[in-house]
Protein backbone atom coordinates (compact mmCIF):
# COMPACT_ATOMS: atom_id res chain seq x y z
CA UNK A 1 0.00 0.00 0.00
CA UNK A 2 1.61 3.22 -1.14
CA UNK A 3 0.31 6.31 0.55
CA UNK A 4 0.52 9.42 -1.57
CA UNK A 5 -1.91 11.78 0.15
CA UNK A 6 -1.26 12.71 3.78
CA UNK A 7 -2.98 15.04 6.25
CA UNK A 8 -1.64 18.59 6.18
CA UNK A 9 0.94 19.58 8.79
CA UNK A 10 -1.63 21.92 10.34
CA UNK A 11 -3.96 18.99 10.86
CA UNK A 12 -1.26 16.77 12.38
CA UNK A 13 -0.20 19.64 14.65
CA UNK A 14 -3.77 20.16 15.82
CA UNK A 15 -4.06 16.42 16.43
CA UNK A 16 -0.88 16.50 18.55
CA UNK A 17 -2.19 19.43 20.60
CA UNK A 18 -5.55 17.75 21.20
CA UNK A 19 -7.44 20.50 19.37
CA UNK A 20 -9.22 18.34 16.77
CA UNK A 21 -12.75 17.31 17.62
CA UNK A 22 -13.30 13.64 18.45
CA UNK A 23 -14.53 12.73 14.96
CA UNK A 24 -11.64 14.31 13.06
CA UNK A 25 -9.20 12.85 15.60
CA UNK A 26 -10.61 9.36 14.98
CA UNK A 27 -10.12 9.66 11.22
CA UNK A 28 -6.56 10.96 11.72
CA UNK A 29 -5.91 7.96 13.99
CA UNK A 30 -7.16 5.66 11.22
CA UNK A 31 -4.60 7.25 8.90
CA UNK A 32 -1.78 7.11 11.45
CA UNK A 33 -2.29 3.38 11.99
CA UNK A 34 -1.15 2.76 8.42
CA UNK A 35 1.29 5.63 7.95
CA UNK A 36 4.68 5.54 9.74
CA UNK A 37 5.65 8.84 8.13
CA UNK A 38 2.73 10.76 9.70
CA UNK A 39 3.21 8.92 13.01
CA UNK A 40 6.79 10.25 13.07
CA UNK A 41 5.49 13.71 12.28
CA UNK A 42 2.95 13.63 15.11
CA UNK A 43 5.67 12.31 17.45
CA UNK A 44 7.75 15.33 16.43
CA UNK A 45 4.90 17.71 17.26
CA UNK A 46 4.39 15.98 20.60
CA UNK A 47 8.11 16.43 21.28
CA UNK A 48 7.54 20.11 20.52
CA UNK A 49 4.77 20.13 23.13
CA UNK A 50 7.16 18.47 25.59
CA UNK A 51 9.85 21.05 24.81
CA UNK A 52 7.41 23.94 25.31
CA UNK A 53 6.31 22.49 28.64
CA UNK A 54 9.96 22.05 29.70
CA UNK A 55 10.61 25.68 28.81
CA UNK A 56 7.79 26.93 31.06
CA UNK A 57 8.60 29.00 34.07
CA UNK A 58 7.80 27.34 37.39
CA UNK A 59 4.32 28.03 38.73
CA UNK A 60 4.28 27.00 42.39
CA UNK A 61 1.57 24.58 43.46
CA UNK A 62 -0.42 24.86 46.67
CA UNK A 63 1.78 23.94 49.66
CA UNK A 64 -0.23 20.77 50.33
CA UNK A 65 -0.27 19.61 46.69
CA UNK A 66 2.54 17.10 46.94
CA UNK A 67 1.19 15.59 50.18
CA UNK A 68 -2.25 15.28 48.57
CA UNK A 69 -0.87 13.42 45.58
CA UNK A 70 1.31 11.21 47.79
CA UNK A 71 -1.75 10.26 49.80
CA UNK A 72 -3.49 9.13 46.62
CA UNK A 73 -0.66 7.01 45.19
CA UNK A 74 -1.94 3.81 46.76
CA UNK A 75 -5.55 4.40 45.81
CA UNK A 76 -6.75 1.89 43.27
CA UNK A 77 -7.26 3.53 39.87
CA UNK A 78 -10.84 4.71 39.38
CA UNK A 79 -13.19 1.91 38.38
CA UNK A 80 -14.00 2.29 34.74
CA UNK A 81 -17.65 1.92 33.91
CA UNK A 82 -18.71 -1.23 32.11
CA UNK A 83 -17.28 -1.09 28.60
CA UNK A 84 -19.68 -0.05 25.91
CA UNK A 85 -20.80 -2.98 23.78
CA UNK A 86 -20.83 -1.58 20.27
CA UNK A 87 -23.90 -2.07 18.13
CA UNK A 88 -22.86 -2.83 14.60
CA UNK A 89 -24.97 -3.42 11.54
CA UNK A 90 -24.01 -6.07 9.02
CA UNK A 91 -22.28 -3.99 6.39
CA UNK A 92 -21.36 -6.65 3.81
CA UNK A 93 -17.94 -5.17 3.24
CA UNK A 94 -15.98 -5.95 0.08
CA UNK A 95 -14.23 -9.35 0.35
CA UNK A 96 -11.00 -9.15 2.34
CA UNK A 97 -11.75 -5.69 3.68
CA UNK A 98 -11.55 -5.01 7.40
CA UNK A 99 -12.69 -1.90 9.22
CA UNK A 100 -9.89 0.03 10.95
CA UNK A 101 -9.16 -0.93 14.57
CA UNK A 102 -9.92 2.61 15.75
CA UNK A 103 -13.62 1.89 15.08
CA UNK A 104 -13.60 -1.01 17.57
CA UNK A 105 -15.59 0.84 20.26
CA UNK A 106 -18.01 2.61 17.90
CA UNK A 107 -21.62 1.91 16.98
CA UNK A 108 -21.97 1.49 13.24
CA UNK A 109 -25.30 1.89 11.51
CA UNK A 110 -26.62 0.13 8.43
CA UNK A 111 -26.09 1.49 4.93
CA UNK A 112 -28.56 4.19 4.05
CA UNK A 113 -29.32 5.44 0.59
CA UNK A 114 -27.82 8.79 -0.05
CA UNK A 115 -28.02 9.27 -3.76
CA UNK A 116 -27.53 7.22 -6.91
CA UNK A 117 -24.64 4.84 -6.21
CA UNK A 118 -23.88 6.52 -2.86
CA UNK A 119 -24.59 5.06 0.58
CA UNK A 120 -23.55 6.09 4.04
CA UNK A 121 -23.49 4.48 7.45
CA UNK A 122 -23.46 6.57 10.56
CA UNK A 123 -20.64 5.96 13.04
CA UNK A 124 -21.36 6.88 16.63
CA UNK A 125 -18.55 7.45 19.11
CA UNK A 126 -19.84 6.53 22.58
CA UNK A 127 -17.29 8.91 24.14
CA UNK A 128 -18.37 11.78 21.87
CA UNK A 129 -21.95 11.22 20.66
CA UNK A 130 -22.04 14.64 19.01
CA UNK A 131 -19.22 13.75 16.60
CA UNK A 132 -20.17 13.65 12.95
CA UNK A 133 -18.50 10.54 11.50
CA UNK A 134 -19.64 8.20 8.75
CA UNK A 135 -18.61 5.47 6.41
CA UNK A 136 -19.27 6.43 2.82
CA UNK A 137 -19.52 4.01 -0.06
CA UNK A 138 -19.59 4.97 -3.72
CA UNK A 139 -20.33 2.28 -6.30
CA UNK A 140 -17.82 1.34 -8.99
CA UNK A 141 -17.22 4.02 -11.61
CA UNK A 142 -19.86 6.25 -10.10
CA UNK A 143 -19.38 9.96 -9.92
CA UNK A 144 -20.58 12.16 -7.13
CA UNK A 145 -22.11 15.44 -8.24
CA UNK A 146 -19.94 18.52 -7.95
CA UNK A 147 -19.96 19.80 -4.42
CA UNK A 148 -18.03 21.93 -2.02
CA UNK A 149 -17.43 21.59 1.70
CA UNK A 150 -18.67 23.91 4.41
CA UNK A 151 -16.03 23.15 7.01
CA UNK A 152 -12.91 21.14 7.59
CA UNK A 153 -13.55 17.58 6.46
CA UNK A 154 -11.23 14.57 6.57
CA UNK A 155 -11.70 11.42 4.49
CA UNK A 156 -9.58 8.31 4.90
CA UNK A 157 -9.77 5.84 2.01
CA UNK A 158 -10.32 2.29 3.31
CA UNK A 159 -10.95 0.37 0.11
CA UNK A 160 -10.94 1.06 -3.62
CA UNK A 161 -10.39 4.67 -4.52
CA UNK A 162 -11.48 7.73 -6.42
CA UNK A 163 -10.11 10.52 -8.54
CA UNK A 164 -10.94 14.20 -8.71
CA UNK A 165 -9.28 17.44 -9.78
CA UNK A 166 -6.75 17.11 -6.92
CA UNK A 167 -5.51 13.64 -7.86
CA UNK A 168 -6.13 9.93 -7.39
CA UNK A 169 -6.77 8.51 -3.95
CA UNK A 170 -6.31 4.89 -2.90
CA UNK A 171 -6.37 2.83 0.29
CA UNK A 172 -4.42 4.52 3.10
CA UNK A 173 -4.69 7.98 1.54
CA UNK A 174 -6.33 10.87 3.30
CA UNK A 175 -8.21 13.64 1.56
CA UNK A 176 -8.81 17.00 3.20
CA UNK A 177 -11.58 19.29 2.12
CA UNK A 178 -12.68 22.74 3.16
CA UNK A 179 -14.80 25.57 1.86
CA UNK A 180 -12.30 26.21 -0.93
CA UNK A 181 -12.46 22.74 -2.46
CA UNK A 182 -15.03 22.27 -5.17
CA UNK A 183 -14.75 18.82 -6.66
CA UNK A 184 -16.47 16.04 -8.52
CA UNK A 185 -15.02 12.74 -7.29
CA UNK A 186 -15.37 9.62 -9.44
CA UNK A 187 -14.94 6.17 -7.89
CA UNK A 188 -12.52 3.62 -9.35
CA UNK A 189 -13.56 0.31 -10.92
CA UNK A 190 -13.56 -1.23 -7.44
CA UNK A 191 -15.76 1.49 -6.03
CA UNK A 192 -14.70 3.50 -3.01
CA UNK A 193 -15.25 2.99 0.68
CA UNK A 194 -14.03 5.64 3.09
CA UNK A 195 -14.29 6.96 6.62
CA UNK A 196 -15.15 10.64 6.86
CA UNK A 197 -15.56 13.20 9.61
CA UNK A 198 -16.62 16.82 9.65
CA UNK A 199 -15.77 19.70 11.88
CA UNK A 200 -18.66 20.77 14.04
CA UNK A 201 -21.50 18.75 15.46
CA UNK A 202 -23.98 19.21 12.64
CA UNK A 203 -25.86 16.19 11.44
CA UNK A 204 -26.35 16.08 7.73
CA UNK A 205 -25.41 19.70 7.62
CA UNK A 206 -22.47 21.04 5.69
CA UNK A 207 -21.60 19.45 2.40
CA UNK A 208 -23.72 16.37 2.99
CA UNK A 209 -26.79 18.50 3.43
CA UNK A 210 -26.02 20.50 0.36
CA UNK A 211 -25.21 17.36 -1.58
CA UNK A 212 -28.51 15.90 -0.53
CA UNK A 213 -30.39 19.01 -1.54
CA UNK A 214 -28.72 19.02 -4.92
CA UNK A 215 -29.51 15.37 -5.46
CA UNK A 216 -33.11 16.12 -4.59
CA UNK A 217 -33.34 18.76 -7.28
CA UNK B 1 27.13 21.22 31.08
CA UNK B 2 27.01 24.10 33.51
CA UNK B 3 24.24 24.86 35.94
CA UNK B 4 23.74 28.24 34.28
CA UNK B 5 23.01 26.72 30.86
CA UNK B 6 20.69 24.22 32.43
CA UNK B 7 17.91 25.97 34.30
CA UNK B 8 16.12 22.65 34.62
CA UNK B 9 17.46 20.64 37.52
CA UNK B 10 16.65 17.39 35.70
CA UNK B 11 17.90 16.70 32.20
CA UNK B 12 16.09 14.32 29.88
CA UNK B 13 18.26 11.34 30.78
CA UNK B 14 17.68 11.90 34.51
CA UNK B 15 13.93 12.20 33.93
CA UNK B 16 13.88 8.90 32.04
CA UNK B 17 15.95 7.18 34.72
CA UNK B 18 13.61 8.39 37.50
CA UNK B 19 10.49 7.27 35.62
CA UNK B 20 12.21 3.90 35.21
CA UNK B 21 12.70 3.75 39.01
CA UNK B 22 9.02 4.52 39.60
CA UNK B 23 8.07 1.77 37.15
CA UNK B 24 10.48 -0.82 38.51
CA UNK B 25 10.38 -0.15 42.25
CA UNK B 26 7.53 2.28 43.01
CA UNK B 27 10.32 4.56 44.19
CA UNK B 28 8.74 7.50 46.04
CA UNK B 29 11.94 9.51 46.19
CA UNK B 30 12.20 9.31 42.43
CA UNK B 31 8.55 10.36 42.21
CA UNK B 32 9.21 13.33 44.51
CA UNK B 33 12.00 14.54 42.24
CA UNK B 34 9.77 14.14 39.18
CA UNK B 35 6.94 15.98 40.94
CA UNK B 36 9.25 18.85 41.85
CA UNK B 37 10.37 19.12 38.25
CA UNK B 38 7.18 18.57 36.28
CA UNK B 39 4.26 19.73 38.45
CA UNK B 40 5.10 23.47 38.45
CA UNK B 41 5.75 23.37 34.68
CA UNK B 42 2.49 21.54 34.05
CA UNK B 43 0.59 24.10 36.08
CA UNK B 44 2.24 26.98 34.18
CA UNK B 45 1.51 25.22 30.87
CA UNK B 46 -2.20 24.87 31.62
CA UNK B 47 -2.47 28.38 33.05
CA UNK B 48 -1.09 29.67 29.78
CA UNK B 49 -3.62 27.53 27.91
CA UNK B 50 -6.34 29.52 29.66
CA UNK B 51 -7.30 27.27 32.54
CA UNK B 52 -8.08 28.83 35.93
CA UNK B 53 -5.51 28.48 38.71
CA UNK B 54 -7.58 25.78 40.38
CA UNK B 55 -8.12 23.78 37.19
CA UNK B 56 -4.45 24.06 36.18
CA UNK B 57 -3.37 22.90 39.61
CA UNK B 58 -5.77 19.96 39.53
CA UNK B 59 -4.65 18.91 36.06
CA UNK B 60 -0.99 19.11 37.15
CA UNK B 61 -1.78 16.85 40.12
CA UNK B 62 -3.81 14.39 38.03
CA UNK B 63 -1.00 14.23 35.48
CA UNK B 64 1.52 13.35 38.19
CA UNK B 65 -0.82 10.69 39.57
CA UNK B 66 -1.17 9.24 36.08
CA UNK B 67 2.62 9.31 35.68
CA UNK B 68 2.83 7.15 38.82
CA UNK B 69 0.21 4.70 37.55
CA UNK B 70 1.43 4.46 33.97
CA UNK B 71 5.19 4.61 34.54
CA UNK B 72 5.54 1.06 33.14
CA UNK B 73 4.25 2.19 29.78
CA UNK B 74 6.98 4.82 29.36
CA UNK B 75 9.33 3.70 26.62
CA UNK B 76 12.35 5.97 26.23
CA UNK B 77 12.97 4.50 22.80
CA UNK B 78 9.69 5.99 21.57
CA UNK B 79 9.55 9.39 23.24
CA UNK B 80 11.45 11.57 25.66
CA UNK B 81 10.19 11.89 29.22
CA UNK B 82 8.89 15.44 28.76
CA UNK B 83 7.12 14.39 25.56
CA UNK B 84 5.52 11.45 27.34
CA UNK B 85 4.36 13.67 30.23
CA UNK B 86 3.02 16.14 27.67
CA UNK B 87 0.91 13.42 26.00
CA UNK B 88 -0.45 12.31 29.40
CA UNK B 89 -1.54 15.81 30.33
CA UNK B 90 -2.95 16.47 26.85
CA UNK B 91 -5.05 13.30 27.02
CA UNK B 92 -6.32 14.18 30.48
CA UNK B 93 -7.34 17.60 29.23
CA UNK B 94 -9.16 16.08 26.22
CA UNK B 95 -10.94 13.64 28.55
CA UNK B 96 -11.96 16.44 30.85
CA UNK B 97 -13.23 18.55 27.99
CA UNK B 98 -15.31 15.71 26.63
CA UNK B 99 -16.61 14.52 30.00
CA UNK B 100 -16.13 11.26 28.26
CA UNK B 101 -18.64 8.48 28.68
CA UNK B 102 -16.43 5.67 27.50
CA UNK B 103 -12.78 4.94 26.95
CA UNK B 104 -11.22 6.45 23.87
CA UNK B 105 -9.65 3.97 21.46
CA UNK B 106 -6.01 3.42 22.17
CA UNK B 107 -3.39 2.08 19.89
CA UNK B 108 -1.73 -1.00 21.35
CA UNK B 109 1.27 -0.06 23.42
CA UNK B 110 4.51 -1.60 22.34
CA UNK B 111 6.68 -3.39 24.84
CA UNK B 112 8.68 -1.47 27.37
CA UNK B 113 12.29 -1.80 26.24
CA UNK B 114 14.49 0.96 27.60
CA UNK B 115 18.11 1.09 26.64
CA UNK B 116 20.81 3.63 27.49
CA UNK B 117 21.29 4.30 23.78
CA UNK B 118 17.63 5.12 23.36
CA UNK B 119 17.74 7.48 26.31
CA UNK B 120 20.76 9.25 24.84
CA UNK B 121 19.00 9.55 21.49
CA UNK B 122 15.97 11.06 23.13
CA UNK B 123 18.07 13.55 25.08
CA UNK B 124 19.61 14.61 21.79
CA UNK B 125 16.19 15.03 20.23
CA UNK B 126 15.05 17.18 23.15
CA UNK B 127 18.16 19.33 22.78
CA UNK B 128 17.57 19.68 19.02
CA UNK B 129 13.99 20.72 19.75
CA UNK B 130 15.14 23.46 22.14
CA UNK B 131 17.61 24.71 19.53
CA UNK B 132 14.94 24.66 16.85
CA UNK B 133 12.59 26.70 19.02
CA UNK B 134 15.39 29.21 19.52
CA UNK B 135 15.76 29.86 15.77
CA UNK B 136 12.11 30.83 15.35
CA UNK B 137 11.33 34.50 15.14
CA UNK B 138 9.33 35.99 17.97
CA UNK B 139 6.09 35.98 16.01
CA UNK B 140 6.63 32.45 14.70
CA UNK B 141 7.28 31.17 18.18
CA UNK B 142 4.16 32.98 19.35
CA UNK B 143 1.86 31.23 16.84
CA UNK B 144 3.41 27.84 17.63
CA UNK B 145 2.96 28.42 21.35
CA UNK B 146 -0.60 29.52 20.83
CA UNK B 147 -1.24 26.36 18.79
CA UNK B 148 -0.44 24.42 21.93
CA UNK B 149 -2.15 26.80 24.30
CA UNK B 150 -5.60 27.23 22.83
CA UNK B 151 -8.36 24.76 22.08
CA UNK B 152 -9.35 26.09 18.70
CA UNK B 153 -5.91 27.22 17.68
CA UNK B 154 -6.27 29.02 14.40
CA UNK B 155 -9.41 30.97 15.09
CA UNK B 156 -8.36 31.71 18.67
CA UNK B 157 -4.88 32.76 17.59
CA UNK B 158 -6.28 35.06 14.96
CA UNK B 159 -8.46 36.65 17.62
CA UNK B 160 -5.70 37.00 20.20
CA UNK B 161 -3.22 38.49 17.73
CA UNK B 162 -5.88 40.46 15.92
CA UNK B 163 -4.74 39.05 12.57
CA UNK B 164 -6.66 37.60 9.62
CA UNK B 165 -7.01 33.81 9.80
CA UNK B 166 -5.04 33.41 6.55
CA UNK B 167 -2.05 35.27 8.01
CA UNK B 168 -2.08 33.06 11.07
CA UNK B 169 -2.21 29.92 8.94
CA UNK B 170 0.70 31.01 6.77
CA UNK B 171 2.74 32.00 9.84
CA UNK B 172 2.20 28.58 11.33
CA UNK B 173 3.17 26.97 8.05
CA UNK B 174 6.40 29.02 7.89
CA UNK B 175 7.25 28.22 11.49
CA UNK B 176 6.67 24.52 10.82
CA UNK B 177 8.99 24.63 7.81
CA UNK B 178 11.72 26.08 10.02
CA UNK B 179 11.12 23.36 12.60
CA UNK B 180 11.11 20.59 10.01
CA UNK B 181 14.72 19.53 10.53
CA UNK B 182 14.33 19.20 14.27
CA UNK B 183 11.05 17.35 13.91
CA UNK B 184 12.68 14.51 11.98
CA UNK B 185 10.82 12.49 9.36
CA UNK B 186 11.22 13.20 5.69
Amino acid sequence: MTITHHPADDTLLRHATGALNAGLALVVEAHLTGCPQCRARVAGFEALGGALMEAEKLEPLAPAAFAEVLARLDEPPPVTTAPHVPRRAMLHLPPGMKLPDVLAGCDIGRWLWFGPGVRYSQVRLPWAPEANVMLLRVAANRGVVTHSHALHELTQILHGGYSDCTGSYGPGDMAEGDELLLHQPRADAEGCLCLAALEGGLRLGGWLGRLQRRLGQ
Amino acid sequence: MSAVDQPSPLDAAAQARLIGLVAAARDRQAFAALFKHFAPRLKAFHLRAGLSGGAAEELAQETMLMLWRKAESFDPARAGAATWVYTITRNLRIDQARRQRGPAPQLPEEEFSPSPEAITLESEQAARMREALAVLSGEQRRVIELSFFSDTPHAAIAQVLNLPLGTVKSRIRLALVRLRDALGAD
